[in-house]
């Protein structure tokens, strides 16, 4: 079986003529594009800004899930759960206790990776359409949670006046320097990704990725590999989730509900699952999208559709795979050699 | 894909993000609505009232001398996306003031850097929480406390039904309804003997219905918009619950309709006067409200026919005339100045109900606008008015 994360392009050039050779010159085309993109956004302003501090949070939030769902090949539907977790862990210690937002936001990773472990353990058991299940099952039963447990969640009133990211007396309170801390954010997560990706840790989650038995036959063990990689996601996705509360100052239950699941997925496809980049160029990709098309009014759900058709058709393996194409096919091999 | 091809997509979509600039000799109200997902019913109608008023406001001459622009944008009825549309109205749009829908959260989401840009928001659903932000939000939705008072009163002088059940979503104006549902009981002398939930997205409520039969309740108390009543109000006649009286909300005229051809006259609903009126003026007896209502009700059925729902659609209609109304009072379209005239406006009968703003007072509808409706031959009829 082939996984998402052995499938996924390498920056391995063979054979590319000239300085950067086509796969260079393809990637170096994307990094202008996404820097220009960026630069664009920041020196125009706006409400673009908004959609990317959007886009950075959600990154944040698919990397993580790129960890579990890339490199180790298993399926959670239930993320959105470690969001909420944090989204309101930020809000009740921020609004309620007083805390400094940082240190809410690392008292809220601690316990979503304390939940993640105790609700990790048994369920990473399963397989397959079971563990989806089951992942879905978690997703659903917190947003009943967030929506039911008024006296903790405020129910669907939601948290309001949640301070915004700082350090001591200073406040990230400038849209555009709240887009350059997500983006800072994102950048140190990405970093974290690559260099465990290609640790010997990140090589054992790929090994699970591609066989089970196979992995198991190397001396790899599973049950705690799969467990570290849903903790990590979950450790990921929580740190989206405070990012939401103390960027938009406002959460709801319906801000982690079933669509948080649904744009995600699509993010982390758009990108290219299993590939370090894949999941931000995802979020970012998938973010401006609908921007791009809005002014098509009430069509721009079909228009957006469409344009996420076209690019999984013509990018079936993720935008960050494009760079691939460039590549000089391997020979192929004749027959007797 | 060579680099060539992503350097000419790289082109293309930076050019799509250059808005070209222009004078525009134009007022422009934005409106962040959810036109898709579980809003899309009411914030539909709260457009069509929106584009009806400012239809009629530009026909006399506009505001200021300057034509009234509508800028209206979906949420998706959810709050990340009602903070993107937020911000796209206030920095491409331009936009002076707010008149957006119903969903809570959404509005909720936005009011922090709306308040922080001092425009008013006139908004079809409760007002944000913090206090700075209330300042800047007026609410022309009537309070959860008379669509239970009115059904309460109905209970206690026409009936001998003292033990109610309710069922209820909880949703923000749901979780504030049921609050009083359950405080107000004992004022009219009746007992809650059941307190069931329900999600928008249930198919059936029949476990529901048992439990609050079980409990002796005479009727059911049934809080929430939407067609859940429709299933609700067949569970009830499925279930040979003869005597079951089902109250329903404040709901879309087609989808109580449908409920009361399943239950008769059993099923009942607080309704506001212009939504039993539309085909009689004459039942409403306030000449100023009924020329209020005839305003409203002439264009709206011109455009789009006679059977069209009132409920949302006139309340969306008085905020934007009183929005134009405090505009033209303040001679400008400067946040604070329409904010506060808008304060200044006084008791302002609608079509949709009559409001009373002022600096203490952002919740516009002081009054209980409800009658006890019924379906009658395919029509809506007041069964007992006791405003």
């Amino acid at each position: 079986m082939t996984s998402h994360a052995s499938t996924s392009t390498s920056p391995v050039r063979r054979g590319a003529p000239g300085w950067l050779g086509r796969t260079g010159y393809v990637g170096l085309g994307g990094a202008v594009l996404i820097a220009l993109l960026f630069g664009f956004v920041f020196v125009k302003g706006g409400y673009l800004l908004t959609v990317m501090q959007l886009a950075m949070i959600y990154g944040v939030f698919c990397v993580g899930l790129n960890f579990f769902m890339g490199y180790t090949g298993q399926a959670s539907f239930g993320q959105n759960a470690f969001a909420a977790i944090g989204g309101y862990g930020s809000a009740i210690l921020c609004v309620e206790y007083g805390l400094p937002p940082v240190l809410a936001l690392l008292v809220a990773m601690a316990i979503a990776g304390v939940a993640a472990v105790v609700v990790g353990w048994p369920t990473l058991r399963l397989r397959g359409h079971y563990l989806a299940m089951a992942t879905f099952a978690l997703g659903l039963i917190t947003y009943d949670v967030s929506v039911q447990w008024e006296s903790l969640t405020k129910g669907y009133m939601g948290y309001a006046g949640i301070p915004p990211l700082g350090i001591g007396p200073f406040e990230v309170e400038d849209e555009r320097a709240k887009l350059v801390c997500l983006m800072v954010i994102l950048v140190f997560g990405l970093w974290v990704s690559g260099r465990l990706r290609n640790s010997r840790f990140g090589r054992a989650l790929r090994a699970i990725s591609t066989s089970e038995p196979g992995a198991a036959a190397l001396g790899i063990r599973i049950p705690y590999y799969k467990l570290a990689a849903f903790v990590i996601a979950a450790l990921y996705a929580s740190v989206a989730g405070s990012l939401f509360a103390h960027v938009v100052g406002f959460i709801s239950p319906e801000v982690f509900g079933l669509q948080m699941v649904v744009v995600t997925f699509t993010m982390l496809y758009v990108g290219g699952i299993g590939t370090v980049l894949g999941p931000a160029i995802g979020a970012i990709v998938a973010s401006l999208l609908p921007e791009i098309v809005r002014s098509t009014g009430r069509f721009q759900d079909i228009a957006y559709a469409l344009l996420l058709l076209g690019l999984l058709v013509y990018a079936p393996k993720g935008l960050s795979a494009l760079s691939g194409l460039g590549r000089p096919r391997a020979a192929e091999p004749k027959p007797g050699s | 894909m060579t680099s060539r091809h992503v350097l000419v997509l790289a082109a293309a979509l930076a050019a799509t993000f250059v808005v070209p600039a222009a004078a525009q000799d134009t007022i422009k109200i934005g409106s962040s609505l959810g036109l898709t997902g579980y809003g899309s019913i009411t914030d539909g109608h709260w457009r069509e009232g929106l584009e009806l008023a400012i239809e009629a406001v530009n026909a006399k001459g506009g505001v200021l001398g300057k034509t009234l622009q509508l800028v209206h944008e979906d949420n998706k009825s959810i709050p990340q996306q009602a903070v993107v549309v937020y911000r796209k109205m206030m920095s491409e749009d331009k936009v002076v003031a707010f008149d957006s829908g119903c969903i809570s959260a959404g509005n909720f989401a936005a009011a922090s850097f709306v308040t922080r840009a001092k425009l008013p928001m006139m908004l079809c659903s409760i007002l944000p929480q913090q206090a700075e932000e209330q300042k800047w939000a007026f609410s022309f939705l009537p309070p959860p406390k008379f669509e239970v008072d009115s059904r309460y009163e109905y209970l206690k002088s026409k009936t001998d039904i003292r033990k109610v059940g309710i069922l209820g979503d909880p949703s923000p104006y749901g979780s504030l309804m049921r609050k009083f549902a359950i405080d107000d009981a004992k004022e009219f002398g009746i007992e809650v003997v059941a307190n069931e939930s329900y999600q928008q997205e249930d198919a059936d409520f029949s476990v529901q219905m048992g439990r609050i039969n079980a409990a002796g309740a005479g009727a059911v108390i049934m809080i929430g918009q939407g067609n859940a009543v429709i299933t609700v109000a067949k569970n009830i006649k499925s279930l040979g619950l003869d005597k079951m009286l089902l109250l329903g909300s404040v709901n879309e005229r087609d989808l109580l309709v449908e409920a009361g051809q399943v239950l008769g006259e059993r099923y009942l609903f607080p309704s506001p006067i212009i939504q039993v009126a539309i085909d009689d003026l004459g039942l409403i007896t306030d000449p100023k409200a009924r020329a209020a209502a005839e305003a409203f009700i002439t264009p709206l059925k011109a455009k789009h026919g006679g059977k069209v729902d009132t409920s949302m659609s006139s309340r969306a209609w008085d905020s934007l005339l009183m929005l134009t109304q405090a505009m033209q009072a303040a001679k400008t379209t400067e946040g604070t100045a329409v904010r506060d005239a808008v304060e200044k406006i006084g008791p302002y009968v609608g079509a949709g109900a009559s409001y009373d703003f002022s600096p203490t007072q952002h919740v516009g509808i002081t009054r209980n606008p409800y009658v006890i409706a019924y379906v009658k031959d395919g029509k809506l009829a007041i069964k007992h008015d006791g405003r």
